[in-house]
């Protein structure tokens, strides 16, 4: 039983992890349209960012806001110069996701020979153990929950509270119109880019603290974690996103108790291949943050 | 230019051509975006293995799998096509009926990287990240491996199923069902309107794409005799997505053409690069690094600026109908 209990210490931490980055990547998707399978890529661009920035001395928190800038403006660039003249066009949502695969593949093999294959780890300091009814964590881990915690706050008053955020959910219900009533939804969808781009760096530098090590080939192990919670939330739904990573998270650190560690991507896989057959517009359906405001 | 090398070559290029055209029927003709494509070569390669090799007792048993059964020659390869059939269905049952195209497309995508991880991480079931060795290709107890004459044979065997391939792929393009899967590829609703049903068309397309497929893998894993999964990460179906593309997607010659362009051209053609540039010398892993990015730059760049390709698809137009004089083709958009 104690298995199972210190498995949910760490589901906790994983559900931070895939909830900064599955609410970043659904944003992406629910507001400009756009499945970015570039995004596991860019989350390990940011975590060798970070990696390299802590191997000069600086402590890992710091070193995480430089992961997130680079998050930030490289996420920015491949929307400006890659997707949206392509979106532009008009080009096909199928034609779309091939593009997007193919600047996955090119940001991870330019990559590859800058940081090589060897798998890389930070210097973290774990902090004093905390203990409570079995449950065993780390200061470190208890911070990187609390990040994620006061990500989700700040999201959810970006998109409720704001000015912005109120374009960002017109901008998503129905882009036209919103710019009739005088929206710059071009800015706008800049403007989703640098903050979902944010949130990618730091998802890139918390998922390289949680997994003690990672190296270019973890993106794609990523991205399934990110598309399957994404998925059961209902794409495109920030809420739905959180909700996701939460049932994600837990279920897969609770089978890797039960089974064996190995097989997490393909418990997550599972929940995503149910999802898709009994309810695939996910659980949230056409509610949420990005639904028109009612 | 020996003969192992311009029968390698040759086989490669067989392999590519019937990988790319049934690619071409799935995406270029039919529109499903099958980003899994690998994984149907790597079930044929692995059920051609297991079919003609001996028990893993065999050989010391210092690798274990399913089955070993020792057929003779056309029961593996037979084997290998009915097993990329099979796995079509249930695949297709669940990605193609109700999703969306750009979530079919993610839905197979994952389904590639998750297939290549349990298959390295259960190892009895196929060797796991090992693979399987001494896979006996066709005829090997006949005729010496390492002869000439068995570089021939593997040949002549190889291209009689691509001119299969090639014409059943010309039949569906040319026929009746053909002319229903590009008018739901152009516009589904309107298609189910006129009373095809599109989820049985894309079933059926799905599943020959997977036969041809996995014959494609059978082919492949009796002439390099190994199979493993890294010879089929998901990257793989990108290559072929990438000669599909450059060739022009929709148009049968396109895709043999992109195969011999992309897959098999360009992977030779960075053999000549020389192992030391101006006396610097690259890092071990920057040239397939580079190959990759220009991969993408080639779909990326093909997309932008020809996204009809190389030999784009012909318009098929009824004589006597009124011709339209748009310039701007519906598909390009």
């Amino acid at each position: 039983m104690n298995l199972y209990v210190a498995a949910l210490g760490f589901g906790l931490v994983s559900v931070s992890v895939i909830a900064i980055a599955a609410v970043g990547f659904t944003m992406q998707f629910g507001i400009t349209n756009m499945i970015n399978l570039a995004y596991g890529e860019v989350m390990i661009v940011c975590a060798y960012a970070a990696f390299y920035v802590n191997r000069a001395g600086v402590n890992i928190w710091i070193a995480m806001i430089a992961g997130a800038f680079v998050g930030a403006v490289l996420s920015f660039l491949l929307n400006r110069f890659l997707y949206a003249p392509f979106q532009r066009r008009g080009t096909n949502l199928i034609v779309m996701v091939i593009v997007s695969l193919a600047a996955s593949l090119m940001i991870a093999n330019v990559l590859l020979p800058i940081v090589g294959y060897y798998t890389s780890s930070y210097q973290v300091d774990q902090g004093p153990l905390l203990r409570s009814n079995g449950l065993v964590l780390t200061t470190a881990q208890i911070a990187i929950i609390a990040v994620a915690v006061v990500l989700m706050l700040a999201i959810h008053g970006l998109l409720r509270y704001t000015r912005l955020g109120k374009a960002m959910r017109a901008t998503a219900a129905n882009p036209t119109l919103a710019r009739n009533c005088g929206i710059p939804t071009q800015r706008v969808i800049d403007v989703v880019w640098l903050v979902t781009g944010a949130l990618c760096g730091v998802a890139g530098v918390v998922a390289g603290m949680n997994s003690d090590n990672f190296s270019v080939a973890s993106g794609a192990g990523y991205l399934i974690t990110i598309i399957a919670a994404a998925v059961l939330g209902g794409a495109g739904q920030p809420y739905g996103a959180m909700i996701g990573a939460l049932i994600i998270g837990m279920v897969t650190e609770l089978s890797a108790a039960a089974i064996a560690p190995e097989y997490k991507d393909v418990v997550a896989f599972g929940m995503l291949v149910l999802v898709m057959v009994l309810r695939p517009q996910g659980l949230l359906a056409k509610r949420g943050a990005l639904a028109a405001a009612g | 230019m020996n003969s192992y090398y311009a029968a390698t070559l040759l086989v490669y290029a067989g392999v590519d051509i019937i990988a790319c055209l049934a690619i071409n029927l799935q995406f270029g003709i039919s529109g499903i975006v099958n980003f899994s494509f690998i994984v149907f070569q790597a079930v044929g390669a692995y059920t051609a293995a297991v079919l003609s090799m001996p028990p893993d007792t065999a050989n010391g048993g210092y690798q274990i799998y399913v089955g070993g059964f020792q057929l003779p020659f056309p029961i593996p390869w037979i084997g290998g096509a009915l097993a990329g059939g099979l796995l079509a269905i249930p695949v297709g049952l669940v990605v193609l009926r109700k999703l969306r195209t750009d979530y079919q497309a993610i839905a197979l995508l994952v389904l590639s990287v998750i297939a290549n991880s349990v298959i390295t991480n259960a190892r009895p079931f196929l060797n796991g990240a090992a693979g399987i060795a001494q896979v006996p290709g066709p005829f090997s107890d006949q005729v010496d491996p390492l002869s000439q004459s068995y570089q021939l044979l593997y040949v002549g065997l190889t291209v009689p199923c691509v001119v299969l391939v090639w014409i059943v792929a010309s039949r569906i393009v040319n026929s009746p069902y053909g002319r229903s899967l590009r008018a739901m590829r152009e516009h589904e609703l309107a298609a189910s309107a006129l009373g095809k049903n599109p989820v049985q068309l894309k079933m059926t397309i799905f599943i020959v794409g997977g036969v041809i497929g996995g014959l494609s893998g059978a082919i492949l894993v009796g002439y390099i005799t190994l199979w493993a999964p890294s010879v089929w990460l998901y990257p793989e179906t990108i290559i072929l997505f990438a000669a599909v593309i450059v060739g022009g997607r929709g148009n049968n010659v396109g895709a043999i053409l992109g195969a011999l362009l992309v897959p098999v051209g360009f992977e030779e053609a960075t053999r000549l690069i020389p192992p030391v540039i101006f006396g610097w010398m690259p890092p071990p892993n920057l040239i397939p690094a580079l190959q990759w990015v220009v991969i993408g730059l080639l779909i990326i760049g093909f997309l932008w600026f020809r996204p009809q390709g190389v030999r784009p698809e012909p318009r098929r137009v009824f004589e006597g109908a009124p011709v339209r004089e748009d310039p701007q083709d519906a598909r390009t958009a």
